[in-house]
């Protein structure tokens, strides 16, 4: 039970730690083109802040479907593995959504006006 | 405590989660929404969609909930159902991930709706109404 426990909460700690890195790294550049590309700050307000709910909403949607009901007498190895198996669903579906979230800021770069073209 | 206790403990839990996530997500975005939604067109549209966010989180959160079934293949019964506990976790988990990925496409619908509001406030005024929202 305890070793369960612990196994999803390494788990749980690295899938969010993904998504904060991933945010931190893309903000000042993502923040940048929003603001050239919106004349209203509300707009890129709501779009940095649905970026980040993107990220971390799809990252523990995976993580927390994993379970961990391995056998009593399951060794360490199998709770990495499981362990793993989380972490590559948390990965591919932040992944995903990361791209969907990025053909939506390009179709929003392309449809407005650039506010330095002006 | 028992199986059948745990059950309907944690269901109810469950749904009271879904409705605090939908709203948690509903206040994060709530300010920045409403500011973009009063650049869109139309009379009575800004105050339509303002309205329509918390249902447009709060609604998928519930449906995510409520999508996931107990019963599976090798469970029919209610007793067989509340036999395992790890077989009740494992559900509660399942819940609390469809609720996540319900509004996270909830909030991706909201995303392509603000980028619509932007286009029509943008192209449809020549930015004059969203410049006087900025000042």
């Amino acid at each position: 039970m305890i070793l369960e426990l612990s196994a999803f909460l390494i788990l749980l700690a690295i899938s969010l730690a993904v998504p904060t890195i991933l945010f931190l790294l893309l903000r000042p550049s993502l923040n940048d083109l929003l603001r050239h590309t919106l004349r209203l700050q509300a707009g890129v307000t709501f779009y940095l802040r649905s970026f980040l709910l993107v990220l971390y909403l799809a990252a523990l949607s995976a993580t927390i479907g994993t379970s961990f009901d391995l056998k009593p007498d399951s060794r360490f190895m199998e709770y990495v593995w499981k362990g793993a198996e989380g972490l590559s669903a948390s990965l591919e579906r932040t992944l995903w959504f990361v791209a969907i979230y990025l053909v939506l800021i390009t179709v929003l770069v392309a449809t407005l006006k650039v506010k330095d073209d002006e | 405590m028992t199986n059948e206790r745990y059950l309907i403990v944690s269901y109810f839990v469950c749904a009271a989660l879904a409705i605090a996530l939908g709203v948690v997500v509903y206040l994060t975005l709530r300010r920045s929404f409403a500011g973009v939604a009063e650049a869109a067109p139309g009379k009575g549209l800004p105050s339509m969609l303002k309205r329509l966010l918390p249902c447009g989180l709060v609604l998928p959160a519930l449906f995510g909930f409520v999508s996931v079934s107990y019963q599976s293949c090798d469970r029919t019964t209610y007793t067989e159902i509340v036999a395992s506990r790890g077989y009740l976790v494992a559900k509660n988990q399942e819940q609390i991930s469809s609720i996540l990925l319900y509004i996270l496409f909830a909030v991706v619908f909201w995303n392509l709706v603000v980028l619509l509001i932007l286009r029509f406030a943008n192209g449809g005024r020549d930015g004059s109404k969203v410049r006087q929202l900025d000042d």
